[in-house]
């Protein structure tokens, strides 16, 4: 092994007293040949990383141990680091901009190095530097050049020429295409690929760059807030991110490829120098447990992926298995029956937005009510967060169906018309028998605020036929909020309203399940509105699933006959 | 910005500089003898005829642009009139005076110039260390305490106390020397008190700067870089830090090259060296304008150089100024 780093701990001193943990508690391992990638957040502490290894923070506030070669380099005096740094371990810096010293000549500076490690004479490292120079795409001409006179792509490649001047070991990449354009990018990318292909040196690419680090590196580790929480195979963590975090970074970043709205991770990364206790990332996450908010977790091997998460990483919040409906038309032959579902499986993970497609009569209006257990299954079983809904009864049951709730493709089939807005809101509370009349009374407030409703005594005392279309369906998806379920199956929501009430509500559908953290299964037969929102599509077709995939690969490259007929009947305009 | 287009920006204000100095006696109240002739000194002429001879014998009574001409002139070919408490040319009365301001600012500018770069930047260096902030403290107060404050308790230990050195002048008054050796010693010997007294003055201000220049420098991103290369501390103190920190040092040394005159004229002064400073200080408290003017013109145009000379420089050291560039 070349580099192995364990438990790296970068601590800086704010007011010589409060100590901020930038990195804490960081291991990886870089063998020769190799590469691995580190993405994060800003500020989880990634160039923190990169500078440790080099041994340019100030003396004490690294711990730990950096080893080279089996060398330890942690606590190395600054005569010892001048050795290995740049001749073992060389960095590309991220400020391309003002990496370069502006009063000497590019060629110069990338022939210093050479000179103070190498001993070469002025002559002969101005040549080395010409072949450097050829090597990473510039001319002789640049080389004369001082920083100002070259564009951002230029300055970066001269850099890269800097950092290969001694043919490090490793090689850091610290944000090696921030800032620069998407065909300079693009360049850059194929340079630093071919570099790679090349081999022999470890290659490590710091960024939150994703598609620079997919193209870049075999491994991946997912920091967040000085922490790893996933390390593997850069291919599989981000086909199958399984931590909570590296799934929700997948999701904020943006490609050609996805069709869906950007969506970001509800609430903000923690002050570095105040980390909230337990788990790092349990105020942002959907699926956190008491113990996440007590204990750390350790990154552990979970079936081949290094995970730190108490729970083994993002959790099946609902898995139906084969699920079977047979209607009999009344006083028909059996002949006459209808399957309308048949043998569906589905799973929906914690805090993911699924959408279930398909045309009027494919079944999945039926597949919607066996999974909120409205309707018995003739076969198959539904189970929710572990435990088996179709068998379970009585109370048990009672509160399983309170964590999901049903949003009914006519409004007022959910609610009575005899009922005010109050009382619409407040009777899951009723039945469920939860809290005092004030605590509920206070819930229902909280929950048509939630949705953008007025919470004023004479709206609380209006009935359903006193709202319009779009208040009555934000009326019951209140009365869906307010027992806090993990999982809202909203059917045909917004079918009944306006183009931009549709809109609206869609999206406060959206900010409400990024906001809680909740799942959502939209069944809609509407793919245009659903993928604009959607991690990921079931296409439905007499009562079978006949597609799954992601929203963009769905929408971009359908596979099954009756996914392309749904595309090519979405309303276009023009 | 070329050195042509600078040298002709310098030129230019050396004209206005030149036209200033015309202009500004007539626009005062009554008439340029008025300004001349003091009418409480002993030379003041009270007979109109004479007054009236006297304007003809400097063209006074030629129009306007007729004695702007013969005034340029006169400037341009080294008239710039006569004094009047020594009645000899003011022209000859400066070349006598200004080689030896000039040794003493540059001896001075030159010392102090070093130490602070060098002070400067090993205090950057270890910047927050209790030496670093011994030296900020030091340097604020060298700053701040008036010229001949210093010059004064220099001349009372070295000059009165221990008789080391010469109490005034610029040389040994009636000395005949035998070589040019002891010449130039004893010269030197009359230079250290007002030297060092200006060099003292000067230093603090240029240390806080270099300093203040190289801390900032130091936390530029090229430095982390310049770290990260391996390269050795001295490269990285003296070839990166301060050949940076050396750009705003040479823009101050153009901004304060005024400074060093009037630095001179309190120590000039006290010293009784016969330089510009006392010949100026001499001839204000006589009221000799004449000599006041040509001196004014005289210092001027000496800035101006230096200014040039700062702006030349500062071309050479930093890539970004100069226009167009080598690349090719």
């Amino acid at each position: 092994m070349m580099l192995m780093v364990q438990d790296l701990r970068v601590t800086f001193l704010l007011d010589g007293k409060t100590g901020l943990r930038a990195v804490d508690g960081v291991s990886f391992d870089l063998a020769p040949g190799t590469s691995l990638g580190i993405v994060g957040e800003t500020g989880a502490g990634k160039t923190t990383i990169a500078r440790a290894l080099l041994g340019l923070h100030p003396s004490g506030c690294v711990q730990g141990s950096i080893r080279l070669d089996g060398r330890e380099l942690v606590g190395l005096s600054e005569e010892a680091w001048r050795a290995i740094r740049w001749r073992r371990i060389a960095l590309v810096p991220q400020s391309v901009g003002t990496a370069l010293d502006p009063v000497y000549r590019v060629g110069d500076q990338i022939a210093e190095p050479l000179r103070y490690h190498l001993g070469l004479s002025p002559a002969e490292a101005w040549g080395r530097s010409l072949e450097l120079a050829r090597r990473v795409g510039l001319e002789p001409r640049h080389l004369r050049a001082y920083p100002h006179q070259l564009s951002g792509g230029e300055k970066q490649r001269a850099l890269l020429a800097m950092a290969l001047s001694c043919a490090p070991d490793v090689l850091v990449l610290d944000e090696p295409t921030s800032g620069q354009d998407m065909l300079s990018r693009a360049r850059l990318l194929d340079l630093l690929d071919a570099l790679r292909r090349e081999g022999g040196m470890g290659l490590l690419v710091i960024s939150h760059d994703l598609a620079a680090v997919a193209r870049l590196t075999e491994r991946v580790a997912v920091l967040y807030a000085g922490q790893l929480v996933e390390v593997g195979p850069t291919a599989e963590v981000f086909q199958d991110p399984r931590h909570p975090y590296t799934w929700g970074l997948l999701h904020a970043y943006s490609d050609m490829s996805a069709a869906r709205d950007l969506r970001g991770i509800r609430g903000a990364p923690p002050d570095p120098a105040n980390p909230p206790p337990g788990c790092r990332f349990h105020p942002r996450c959907t699926q956190a447990i008491d113990r996440c908010r007590r204990e750390e977790p350790p990154l552990r091997d979970i079936g081949g992926r290094w995970i730190a998460c108490h729970l083994g990483g993002l959790q099946t919040l609902l898995r139906a298995e084969g699920l079977r409906k047979t209607f009999s038309v009344d006083g028909g032959e059996p002949e006459e029956r209808v399957e309308a579902v048949r043998e569906a499986t589905l799973d929906i993970r914690e805090g993911e937005v699924v959408a279930l497609v398909g045309e009027t009569g494919s079944g999945k209006t039926t597949l919607g009510q066996m999974l909120v257990g409205l309707l018995p299954p003739d076969g198959g079983r539904v189970v929710l967060e572990g435990r088996e809904l179709t068998a379970a009864r009585g109370k048990e049951r009672r509160a399983m169906m309170s964590r999901i709730q049903l949003i009914p493709q006519d409004p007022f089939d959910a609610v009575s018309p005899r009922l005010t807005v109050a009382e619409m809101v407040r009777e899951p509370l009723d039945i469920q028998g939860i809290g005092t009349p004030e605590e509920r009374e206070a819930k229902v407030r909280q929950a048509l605020r939630t949705v953008g409703l007025p919470a004023s005594p004479d709206f609380l005392a209006r009935r359903a036929h006193e709202l319009s279309g779009g208040q009555l369906q934000r009326v019951v998806l209140a009365r869906a909020l307010v027992l806090e379920p993990k999982l809202i199956v909203a059917d045909e929501p917004v079918s009944m309203l306006d183009p931009s009430e549709q809109a609206r509500v869609i999206n406060l559908l959206k900010e409400i399940q990024t906001e809680r953290g909740l799942a959502l299964l939209l069944i809609s037969h509407d793919l245009a509105l659903v993928r604009k929102i959607a991690d990921r599509i079931l296409v439905m077709h007499r009562g079978q699933i006949v597609e799954e995939g992601p929203g963009n690969r769905i929408v971009t490259r359908p596979e099954h006959e009756h996914t392309r007929m749904l595309l090519e009947a979405a309303p276009r305009l023009g | 910005m070329g050195v042509g287009r600078r040298a002709f920006v310098y030129l230019l204000t050396f004209w206005v500089i030149l036209t200033l100095n015309f202009l500004l006696p007539r626009l005062l109240p009554g008439d340029p003898l008025a300004a001349l002739l003091d009418p409480s000194s002993s030379d003041y002429v009270y007979d109109p005829e004479v007054r009236a001879a006297l304007a003809a014998y400097y063209g006074l009574d030629r129009p306007l642009p007729e004695q702007y001409g013969r005034y340029l002139l006169g400037a341009l070919t080294g008239d710039l009139g006569r004094s009047i408490r020594l009645n000899r040319p003011v022209a000859e009365l400066v070349v006598g005076r200004l080689p030896w301001t000039l040794l003493l600012v540059g001896t001075a500018l030159l010392f102090s110039s070093a130490l602070a770069l060098l002070t400067g930047t090993e205090s950057a260096w270890r910047r927050g260390s209790w030496a670093d902030r011994g030296l900020v403290s030091a340097s604020i107060l060298l700053a701040n305490v008036p010229v001949y404050f210093v010059g004064m308790m220099l001349l009372l230990l070295f000059g009165a106390r221990l008789r080391w050195l010469p109490l005034a002048g610029g040389r040994t008054p009636f000395a005949r020397y035998p070589s040019a050796l002891a010449a130039a010693l004893d010269i030197g010997r009359h230079l250290i008190l007002p030297a060092l007294t200006l060099t003292l003055a000067m230093l603090g201000a240029k240390f806080l700067l270099v300093r203040n220049a190289t801390v900032n420098i130091l936390g530029e991103d090229f430095m982390l870089v310049a770290r990260a290369k391996g390269l050795p501390e001295g490269r990285l103190k003296w070839g990166h830090a301060l050949r940076n920190a050396l750009l705003p040092f040479v823009a101050h040394l153009a901004a304060h090259a005024g400074m060093a005159v009037t630095g001179a004229v309190f120590i000039e002064t006290l010293f009784s060296y016969p330089g510009m400073g006392r010949l100026i200080f001499e001839s204000v408290t006589a009221r000799d304008y004449p000599v006041i003017q040509g001196a004014f013109l005289v210092v001027s145009a000496v800035v101006l150089t230096a200014n040039f000379l700062a702006d030349l420089i500062s071309l050479r050291l930093d890539p970004r100024l100069r226009e167009g560039g080598a690349v090719g």
